[in-house]
């Protein structure tokens, strides 16, 4: 059923929900067995910037038997149109209600979309707890960086997919075949789902929990039923599959341009970064595979910008091979190439000459705190003259703005380290006018600074968020502090980050006040417009359920965590090793120099950088 | 600046624009048809500088909504294509909803598009008067038709646009009823083709009521309002 064009033609970008794109991927239902609704929860723009979804559509639609479409969260004058007119959510290509398909998958990348996939789920007709679901109801199935702790998704999710799901999803296709011709029965076909590699059904397991809320235990219902799940890694990264089509989308997306994802993992081990340990250990692709696959995807989409993607992109080992490979061909077909996510003792003048974004844009680095001390503590491993060294080659380059990341409210900070921030401010200002061949305009340093979210599986993860008040307080701190008109200074919503930091590391016990949420109509969350946190409070007392519990305790080191039941590699052992060593102000080397013993080689991989591995 | 002694051939490319495409804005038209040249490898003409992108220009673009069978960009090619080819790798470049219909070497200039035949399709639900035709012949042709125009700048103020719509046919079928009318392109007195329909409400209050509506520009003619832009 597709959306009745007197619809299209009153809502706001109607390019979101027509389909029709260069790329999509029809079938004809009858060839088919599985209908399988991607579902990204939130609006079209972001959801088509994702890679792993790009990834997992291709994958899916070279099975035969599977036809996978696209879903997103609708806009808010769309939304209204559906419930005026009982149009359910639909997919994009073929217009068919997500209810009727067999499974509805949902990327979750981060915490504030929960509540879109609620939504996603109330605007398709599908029940919202798994346990009230009928037999012949689509399979729920979720994955991303959020389903390494799914517990505040628990009651909703039929199945979590732990890591990387190149293999697993079609894994999951063949499971599900086999009971679907043998007649469905929904409990028999997650069990069998729950003891296959890196497939999470949070349904058969019990929780018990001690009377200070805690976790008191946290057991399968069954003896078939493993009691730790452990993430799935593609092994060989020049071998896993990659989407040779994409879908172009007609709007301007977040993304609009090719990705090339030049390894998985990351040496560094940043001490606050989630990403940086879930997706260990490091496997590069090599830069020929590299170069062969942007060429495919140039001639497949006609983007004309090339993205280098990775958690740290100078630290590929073949940067500069793979960087001259593509160079070779990239600007006679009228690409141009751009490298994100650089660190400043990697940024070299060649670099700058080569890479065109950074030619053209502004230049971007992420000290992530102001004092050496506390860039010991978090691990971050660049020192001050590292960065001036890099803003001096950007300022005889050209530039005359630079952008640079802070967190606030990071384990130890006190208010020294804040004043910090601003004096290496300063410092670049000073290293501007020091370099001679400046160019003749005023500098400009831009501070941004975010807070400080503990997240599961880090070595903060035991950490405590600072509560609203010293947030707030440190946020306005450094706006008494600056006082050199040359220094810009904004900050992240501490709100925002209060309601993440709740959900990052929460039990089953938020499942009743995202029930809640969805009930009230939240949804958006990710949205200025659309945030409410006073709402969220409401929600909480509601629920009986203290926020602080989640954001602003010191979790204990010897306390069950609610997801403890995944295994992601990274043993607990070494987050608790990394947890001291901050604390007593201790860097660990990077895994190219020297092993830490993390545990993720255990997992296997290929062009790793682990010297135990090679 | 184009290289020197570069071959630099101009072609017109006449296109259809429907189906999904018409919910696409016009800015939208051209990053889809920049990705569709890309896709092409047609030898086709980029700026220079950091960010390349094709030298362009197209012909007055359309409201989000309508579809149209007569729209126009010129590119500039670097090597010799013959126009067969052009069309052909285009199509093969295009997303359904895109067609180039022909590629030949442009004589007339934009500018000179001066009136539009849309066809406007009405779905009815109500009632249907039997001298439906007459009346929306009649509304269409009045000598004063007055509409509100908005701008931004000057916000809104009424106008006679009953010298930019010239009516050409109304047929009624079952519960669809077909009005076809010249509408003035002329930047100055452009008519929109929601007048003709805010027109045609006005004069059959509740007729129209919830009708869905299908905007079609078919043709577009020089000053004389007869002669076919090519």
């Amino acid at each position: 059923m597709k959306i009745p064009e007197s619809i299209l033609k009153k809502v706001e970008k109607p390019g979101r929900y027509t389909g029709g794109e260069w790329g999509e991927v029809i079938k004809d239902p009858k060839d088919v067995d599985i209908r399988f609704a991607f579902c990204f929860p939130d609006t079209y723009e972001i959801g088509m910037s994702n890679l792993g979804i790009r990834i997992l559509y291709s994958i899916l639609n070279e099975r035969a038997d599977t036809w996978c479409e696209r879903a997103y969260a609708p806009w808010a004058d769309m939304e209204e149109q559906m419930r005026l007119h009982n149009l359910p959510l639909c997919t994009v290509e073929s217009g068919t209600p997500l209810a009727e398909c067999d499974f509805v998958g949902f990327s979750l990348q981060y915490e504030l979309c929960y509540t879109n996939m609620l939504n996603m789920l109330n605007l398709a007709g599908i029940e919202l707890e798994s346990a009230k679901r009928a037999n012949d109801a689509p399979i729920i199935v979720c994955g991303g960086p959020c389903t390494y702790n799914s517990e505040p998704v628990a009651d909703f999710v039929d199945i979590c997919l732990i890591g990387e799901g190149e293999d697993e999803l079609p894994e999951l296709m063949e499971i599900y075949k086999k009971h679907k011709a043998a007649g469905f029965d929904r409990a028999a076909f997650l069990r069998e789902v729950s003891r296959q590699e890196s497939m999470y059904v949070p349904s058969l397991y019990d929780v018990e929990y001690n009377e200070d809320g805690t976790i008191k235990s946290f057991t399968p219902k069954y003896e078939d039923v493993p009691a730790k799940v452990r993430k799935r890694i593609v092994k060989d990264m020049d071998k896993a599959p990659f989407p040779k089509n994409l879908v172009m989308p007609f709007i301007q997306t977040v993304q609009d341009r090719i990705v090339l994802e030049v390894y998985r993992g990351c040496i560094r081990g940043c001490r606050f970064c989630q990403a940086g340990m879930v997706y260990r250990p490091v496997r590069e692709k090599s830069p020929e595979v590299l170069d062969e696959q942007a060429r495919i995807l140039a001639d497949a989409t006609g983007y004309s910008e090339l993205s280098l993607s990775s958690l740290s992109i100078s630290d590929y080992s073949c940067i500069e091979r793979l960087t001259d490979m593509l160079l070779s061909w990239t600007d006679d077909r009228k690409i141009s190439l751009n490298l994100p996510s650089l660190r400043v003792d990697s940024f070299t003048k060649e670099l700058m000459d080569k890479i065109s974004t950074i030619r053209t844009g502004g230049i971007t680095f992420a000290p992530e705190a102001g004092t050496q001390r506390l860039r010991d503590v978090i691990n971050k491993n660049v020192e001050k003259a590292d960065l001036l060294r890099a803003c001096r080659v950007a300022f005889e380059g050209g530039k005359s703005q630079v952008k640079l990341y802070f967190m606030q409210g990071l384990p130890t900070e006190t208010d020294e380290d804040l004043d910090g921030i601003n004096d290496l401010a300063q410092s670049v200002i000073d290293e501007f006018y020091a370099t001679p061949g400046r160019p003749k305009k005023a500098p400009q340093v831009t501070l941004s600074a975010a807070c400080f979210i503990p997240k599961p599986f880090t070595p903060f993860q035991w950490e405590k968020q600072c509560d609203m008040e010293e947030l707030l307080r440190k946020q306005k701190y450094l706006t008494g502090k600056i006082t050199n008109r040359k220094i810009r200074y904004n900050y992240h919503d501490a709100k925002v980050s209060r309601i993440e930091a709740i959900f990052a590391r929460g039990d089953r016990k938020l499942c009743r006040v995202l029930l809640e949420a969805a009930k009230r109509g939240v949804r958006l969350d990710g949205w200025e417009e659309f945030f409410d946190y006073d709402k969220w409070m409401e929600i909480f007392e509601y629920c009986g359920i203290d926020p602080a519990f989640y954001a602003n305790r010191e979790f204990g080191e010897d306390e069950i965590l609610p997801w403890d039941n995944i295994d992601i590699g990274v043993t607990k052992e070494f987050l608790l090793r990394e947890r001291h060593k901050a604390y007593s102000e201790k860097t660990t080397p990077n895994c190219r120099l020297q092993c830490s013993g993390c545990g993720a080689n255990k997992l296997g991989g290929e062009r790793t950088c682990c010297p135990k591995m090679q | 600046m184009l290289p020197e002694n570069a071959v630099n051939i101009k072609v017109r490319i006449k296109f259809s624009k429907t189906g999904s495409l018409k919910f696409i804005s016009h800015l939208d038209l051209q990053r889809t048809m920049q990705s569709s040249f890309l896709r092409s490898k047609l030898p086709i003409y980029y700026s220079e500088g950091f960010n390349p992108h094709p030298k362009v220009v197209f012909s007055p673009p359309l409201s989000v909504g309508v579809s149209s069978l007569t729209e126009f960009v010129d590119v500039k090619m670097l090597a010799e294509v013959s126009h067969e080819e052009i069309a052909e790798k285009l199509n093969a470049s295009f997303p359904k909803g895109l067609h180039a219909h022909a590629c030949y070497t442009p004589t007339a200039k934009f500018s000179d598009i001066k009136w539009g035949l849309y066809e406007i399709k009405y779905e009815l639900t109500g009632d249907i008067p039997t001298d439906i035709c007459e009346k929306a012949k009649a509304a269409l042709t009045a000598e004063e038709i007055i509409v509100e125009k908005f701008s931004k700048k000057t916000g809104a103020k009424t106008v006679n646009i009953a010298g930019g719509i010239r009516f050409c046919s109304a047929e009624l079928e079952g519960s669809v009823l077909t009005v076809c009318a010249k509408l003035s392109c002329d930047e100055a007195a452009f008519v929109n083709p929601k007048y003709v329909s805010e027109t045609l409400a006005a004069a059959m209050p509740t007729v129209f009521e919830g009708a869905e509506e299908e905007v079609c520009r078919m043709e577009v003619y020089l000053a004389d309002g007869e002669t076919l832009f090519e």
